[in-house]
């Protein structure tokens, strides 16, 4: 993979250990160099609405390009973000999965 | 006119007697009765948060039981892009432009809930439909709209879609409307929104000069999942909303309250003398009953009111909440679901103000002693329904949701929801669990999907409006 000094190292988790790291430009948001890369995320709205491509970033740190709207003050302090309008501003480790989101919202069961 | 067969196209109109004209029928009881059984259904089938991500589809269900695919997926009808959330759709046109010449009911509209992208979808041969035309989230966002949900075809020529959000996912939604001929976008339906601010379902009464819609919440609010602090700051709807059809303008807001958490479906009678209809309030588990007072303004009351119930892994009490509802096509039965709780309730609702419990089945759900059908685990409780036009059969689906799904039943996102059937035994007041049908989106082709709203080629109660 090319090096750019620009661009961030994105490695992507998901629960079952599986891993992919993109390189991503100052200038692309996480959820569009995936769909490039025929990385499969999961997504809905594309603008910051509805949340389904939420992931938790666990190390290193993200800036969202426009407002998360589907995530909670709450959510985003604990390191949630939306990879549909988010960018890396660093080297970034981030949890993904389909079941990310029902974890940020919680469920009522014990 | 069969209803399974391609539509009649334009060139059968134009005989200056012919039987039945235009894309639908003129009462109610003719549709009930001169059409037939249905022999396959069009099934919203999203992928939208599902473990294995794919792209949403139409899928085209084989409901004839003389068929050798029964309660098959005989035909799908993939979306262009993934994450659109297909969940309602409508005809381009219905019996309330039954006598319009040169119209037939032939294409779908078929929203993404989350994309806000718009599908038409050639349904004129009911085994093969076909993706004709796509308008995408941009053009829907120039009018400040998102999140599409109930399509309903109105009369001069017009399709109106309830809107819930503004282009950035907030409030307030309205309504977007597209043309007839080329399903290019006219802009807002209404005039003057008033004190409306959130939208979801719509029913309309064109001879009484009225439209009532409800309210879910913003998009950024529902979308992400069912958040109790949402309710307790305000964010859900508890009202439904009174307009001038004719006019287009908000004339009346009926505040539920407390009572009226999260007013989902609004079904009318289909008899369009009638001026009155029920909406599922699916949080607080009421069915609300409105009217037409004598003095012209609209007014309600709790007609069915359910209670929660403890279950040992919850901390709360799990309201059944009511998800959807539909009243068959002579007025005389309510169906509604419980989908937390896991029954498809029936109820006679021929004294209107007065319904009155006739039967229920239990299939999933969190209190169903039914679990399983044919062996297989059933993910996800009865929500969707779609009734046969002659009220002898009640269908439905067993997700809700994606965001929702994925917090109460995570099952589904793994391996898809089901489609399930009763037998409904109008003259005696019962249904029964068809446990010989079954159809697992589990087996989808692609990979699993959910499943969410049904229609029948030619129309069915929750479409067809009458003048």
């Amino acid at each position: 993979m090319d090096s750019d000094a620009d661009s961030f190292a994105v490695e992507l988790v998901w629960a079952d250990g599986r891993s992919e790291t993109l390189t991503v430009a100052p200038d692309e948001v996480i959820l569009d160099v995936a769909a490039a890369s025929d990385v499969a995320l999961p997504y809905g709205c594309r603008f910051g609405a509805c949340a389904t491509c939420t992931g938790k970033v666990v190390h290193g740190s993200v800036s969202h390009v426009k407002p998360p709207r589907g995530l909670k003050e709450s959510a985003l302090d604990e390191g949630y973000a939306l990879l549909c309008v988010a960018t890396p501003t660093t080297d970034c480790r981030v949890r993904v999965g389909h079941e990310i989101q029902a974890a940020v919202v919680g469920t009522p069961w014990k | 006119m069969s209803t399974d067969e391609p539509s009649s196209s334009t060139e059968h109109h134009g005989h200056e007697h012919h039987e039945v004209e235009g894309p639908g029928y003129p009462t109610p009881a003719a549709m009930r009765t001169e059409s037939e059984r249905e022999k396959t259904a069009f099934v919203m089938a999203p992928r939208v948060g599902m473990q294995n991500d794919g792209h949403d589809l139409v899928g085209v269900v084989d409901v004839d039981p003389d068929s050798e695919t029964y309660s098959e997926i005989i035909d799908t009808v993939e979306m262009p892009n993934k994450g659109d959330e297909l969940h309602h759709f409508g005809w381009n046109a219905c019996s309330s432009s039954c006598h319009a010449e040169g119209l037939a009911r032939q294409y779908l509209v078929v929203p993404g809930q989350r994309s806000s992208r718009i599908h038409v979808i050639d349904a004129e041969d009911p085994r093969n439909p076909e993706m004709v035309k796509v308008i995408e989230p941009e053009e829907v966002f120039e009018h400040d709209l998102s999140a599409p949900h109930t399509v309903h075809c109105v009369p001069g020529g017009k399709i109106v879609i309830s809107m819930l959000g503004d282009a950035e996912g907030e409030l307030p939604g309205g309504f977007l409307q597209l043309d007839q001929d080329d399903f290019s976008i006219d802009g807002h339906w209404e005039a003057d929104r008033g004190a409306m601010e959130m939208n979801y379902d719509y029913w309309y009464q064109p001879r009484h000069d009225v439209l009532i819609s409800s309210e879910w919440a913003a998009p950024n609010t529902y979308y992400p999942g069912f958040d109790l602090d949402d309710v307790e700051a305000g964010k859900y709807g508890d009202s439904i909303h009174v307009w001038e059809w004719e006019d287009r303008e908000h004339v009346q807001t009926l505040e539920f309250g407390e009572q009226g958490h999260i007013p989902l479906e609004v079904r009318m009678s289909h008899n369009p003398e009638e001026t009155q209809g029920y909406v599922g309030a699916a949080l607080s588990s009421n069915v609300i009953r409105f009217w037409e007072a004598d003095d012209g303004s609209w007014d309600w009351e709790v007609v069915i009111d359910e209670d929660a119930r403890e279950h040992e892994d919850w901390d709360m009490p799990v309201p059944p909440l009511i998800t959807d509802l539909l009243l068959s096509l002579d007025d005389q039965y309510l169906f509604f679901a419980n989908w937390l709780h896991g029954d498809v309730r029936m109820y006679d609702v021929s004294d209107s103000a007065n319904p009155r419990l006739v039967d229920q089945v239990w299939a999933g759900g969190l209190f169903g002693d039914r679990q399983s059908i044919q062996g297989e685990p059933i993910r996800g409780s009865p929500q969707m329904l779609q009734l046969s036009r002659d009220g002898k059969r009640l269908y439905w689906t067993t997700s809700l949701f994606s965001s929702w799904d994925n917090q109460f039943f995570p099952d589904i996102a793994e391996e898809g929801s089901l489609m399930l059937k009763a037998d409904v035994y109008p003259d005696e007041g019962r249904m029964e669990l068809d446990e010989e049908f079954l159809v697992d989106f589990g087996d989808a082709p692609g990979g699993p999907a959910r499943a969410h709203e049904i229609r029948w080629p030619g129309g069915d109660c929750t479409s067809d409006v009458w003048r």
